[in-house]
């Protein structure tokens, strides 16, 4: 089965799996990046587009057939377009087949369907034929995913954020009929475990392609029950409808419910927020979207009286142990 | 900024002076609506409708020349904005939240009917969001697809074959955001949108932009530049903020008769020009003097910025039918065209060429993502071109990072050791 990449959440999977392609999300694992350091500007880019952009044109991913590059964020796109230079100049040989879905984030009616012609397009690009078990199969694992969350939530949560983070994660890289097979496994597993203790906390930030920032917090006996973020709790949030335009349903469940930088809505975060202890916001230095949102958010959440920390160490490398002890006194605050 | 030696960038100066004070003056005693918006908007559908617009870069190019970025950007982190945020974009916002910090140039900016940007980067609809509320009035997005097919030598496209240079459905979903953004002016002025003024209004930027490849076909040709840099910017971005008004054309026609004269007439910006540099990126707006440092000692000269270079190629539309959507190509696409390969290394490579570049120096703004866009190809494709390089870190609008004996060192053994040899090796010398 041919695969093909993705770069983030918003590339439709179910058009890439009624296609026959097998989609996998690209996720590098933090190793050098010596391509991305000649051509992608520091400070401009994150470590994981750079990261994506090393794996593709060093050669170091030759199972990609195709990569689906959404517009669902500049770096994206800026990255779409480095990725055609190194091909054009010929700098970088034998690079998948590109493509820019051209998803955009803002709610108005043009936005929207100028999406939904993209969707479309993208649809007949890929001659994209059985939408249905594709969708079918999304949704299993939607709903598997949901039985997950069900153990965060409440007074005793049993699913520590550290697992859920891992364990909805997967879904970007598994088959999502054996996905839903796991994650259904894994959950009769956790209706079993012991209630977890601890302050309940809910991460806002950049996205987590890691476990770095929740073993951090939950190593101070706080519990991390959410997280605003593609990654965890708002993966796969709502079910593709299986019926009537189903290339219209697939385009609705991403323009509507998929995180992106280019929606500045902050709905999910503040009815979220309101159910928990506190809330821990991780703006790493390569951040520069939602440090903008920041001091309204703290400010929202101090007039409500939920305590907040802002972390700006990168958390995908081992936390210093000055901010260690930031997120101890947090938490212990938390507790009292 | 040094001594200014056309007329024409005096009466430019002084022109958006009162430019601006008539606009306090008509906002606060009329009530006339004003708008603030992104530099990459469409400003002639508002001055089609008669709303005076202040470009957010503009202004942020004055504050940082007054010297405001500090306290003001200062201030901005004391709030809680970080300072990995972008600042170009966000400096006049921080004049507006943090007013008491400093006085804002010339009064400040008086409260808008509206704030418009299209969304090129990804936080601009937040700065624009936090700004809205802070002035209490509406904020348009023009939201902004990407482009994937780029055809490498754009600027032998955009004038006469624009429809094939820019992909059909952005021009149509630009066009459907700017008949929304017409019928929000419609309301807010009580007029109709009428065609044909902005059709003679693009006729107009079309003519101004010709006298400005005049200009720049002068700098090309003549045996030394016959106008410094920093006074190209000044007479071009005054008149392309009130593009294809009666006064742009006419400045721009003014500032192409004092260039041809001064070419005629055998007058160089710099008598002892013996190396000619190209600025890529914004201007150094809080060190302008930046530019004209290395003329004494080198016979160094910056001949080239983007800011004339791009009127002729990036505006100029012919086959006007269409009004709505020629302007829709000269908008959708700024982006690429200044910061992303392939259209930015080979139109700048190109440009070199025809300016006979000795040396370039490219900006790569640490607090302006979008700006940072391309360089390392522009880079490449420049020393590959046997134009040395000299990459600089800094930013536009804020002064706090930049170290002006230092940076000026620095370029100084870059003329040295890099552009001089290679000048002379070009020579045989």
């Amino acid at each position: 089965m041919p695969v093909a990449g993705m770069t983030s959440n918003t590339v439709p999977w179910e058009l890439l799996r009624a296609a026959g392609y097998f989609p996998v999300m690209l996720n590098p694992s933090g190793e050098p990046t010596p391509v991305a350091d000649r051509f992608m500007e520091d400070g401009v880019f994150s470590a994981r587009i750079r990261g994506i952009f090393d794996g593709i044109t060093s050669g170091a991913w030759p199972f990609l057939k195709m990569v689906v590059i959404p517009r669902t964020s500049e770096q994206e796109h800026k990255c779409f377009l480095y990725l055609r230079e190194m091909g054009r100049q010929g700098l970088s040989k034998g690079l998948p087949e590109l493509y820019l879905y051209n998803l955009l984030h803002t709610r108005s009616a043009e936005a929207e369907q100028y999406g939904l012609e993209r969707t479309r397009e993208f649809s007949t690009y890929l001659q994209a034929d059985d939408l249905a078990t594709a969708i079918e199969e999304s949704n299993r694992a939607c709903r598997a995913i949901r039985k997950l969350l069900a153990f965060r939530e409440g007074a005793e949560p049993r699913l520590s954020g550290t697992e859920a983070l891992a364990l909805i994660g997967a879904v970007y890289f598994m088959d999502r009929a054996e996905y839903a097979q796991l994650a259904d496994e894994a959950a009769a597993d956790f209706s079993r475990h012991t209630p977890l203790r601890g302050p309940r906390v809910l991460i806002k930030g950049s996205p987590l392609h890691h476990t770095g920032l929740h073993r951090a917090i939950e190593s101070h006996g706080a519990v991390v029950i959410a997280e605003d973020d593609w990654w965890g709790s708002r993966a796969l949030t709502q079910e593709i409808a299986e019926h009537d335009d189903l290339v219209r349903a697939i385009f609705r469940a991403y323009y509507r419910e998929a995180p992106s930088p280019r929606e500045a809505s902050n709905e999910w975060f503040l009815a979220r927020s309101a159910t928990v202890d506190g809330v821990v916001f991780y703006l790493p230095q390569e951040d520069d979207v939602l440090g903008w949102d920041y001091p309204g958010l703290r400010e929202a959440l101090d007039q409500r009286g939920t305590p907040s920390l802002l972390l700006r160490e990168d958390a995908a490398n081992d936390l210093s142990s000055e901010c260690h002890q930031r997120i101890a006194e947090f938490v212990r605050k938390l507790d009292t | 900024m040094s001594e200014k030696q056309l007329e024409s960038t005096v009466a430019a100066a002084e022109y958006q002076k009162d430019w601006f004070a008539q606009l306090r003056r008509d906002v606060f005693e009329n009530q006339k609506p004003y708008a603030i918006v992104q530099a990459d908007m469409p400003l002639e559908l508002f001055q089609a409708m008669d709303v005076p617009v202040v470009s957010n870069q503009w202004w942020a190019a004055i504050v940082s020349a007054k010297r405001l970025s500090p306290m003001y950007l200062d201030c901005m982190n004391g709030r809680g904005f970080h300072d990995g945020l972008c600042r170009y974009c966000s400096l006049p916002l921080a004049s507006t939240l943090c007013g008491d910090a400093a006085p804002a140039p010339w009064g400040g900016l008086p409260r808008p009917a509206l704030i418009a940007a299209r969304l090129t980067c990804d936080c601009i609809q937040r700065v624009f969001g936090i700004w809205s509320e802070a002035f209490g009035t509406e904020f348009i997005a023009l939201d902004a697809p990407g482009a994937s097919e780029l055809p490498p030598r754009w600027w032998e496209l955009s004038r006469h074959r624009w429809h094939e240079l820019f992909e059909e459905h952005r021009l149509d979903f630009m066009v459907v955001q700017f008949r929304k953004l017409i019928e929000r002016l419609e309301r807010l002025t009580s007029k109709n949108f009428d065609p044909d003024r902005l059709r003679t209004l693009m006729d107009g930027v079309n003519r101004q932009e010709e006298y400005f490849e005049e200009v720049r076909d002068l700098i090309c040709t003549a045996p030394q530049t016959p106008v410094r840099m920093q006074e190209q910017v000044s007479n071009v971005m005054a008149t392309q903020w009130l593009r294809g008004s009666e006064w742009a054309v006419s400045h721009a026609k003014r500032f192409r008769d004092e260039v041809k004269a001064r070419v005629g007439r055998g007058i160089a910006a710099c008598p002892v020009e013996r190396l000619r540099l190209m600025w890529i990126g914004a201007g150094l707006w809080h060190d302008m003097d930046f530019y004209s440092a290395f003329e004494a000692e080198h016979g160094a000269v910056f001949v080239w910025s983007m800011y004339l270079a791009f009127g002729p190629d990036g505006y100029i539309r012919y086959g006007l039918d269409d009004p709505l959507k020629a302007l829709a190509s000269r908008t959708v696409s700024m982006n690429e065209q200044l910061h992303n390969p392939p259209w930015a290394n080979e139109w700048i490579v190109d440009q070199a060429r025809q300016h006979r570049i000795d040396g370039a120096l490219v900006l790569t703004p640490l607090g302006t993502r979008p700006s940072a866009t391309g360089n390392r190809f522009i880079e490449l494709a420049l020393e590959r071109a046997g134009i040395p390089v000299l990459p600089v870190f800094a930013d536009m609008a804020d002064a706090r990072g930049w170290d002006p004996a230092g940076m000026r060192r620095k370029v100084a053994q870059f003329l040295e050791q890099r552009v001089a040899p290679a000048v002379a090796g070009r020579n045989g010398d």
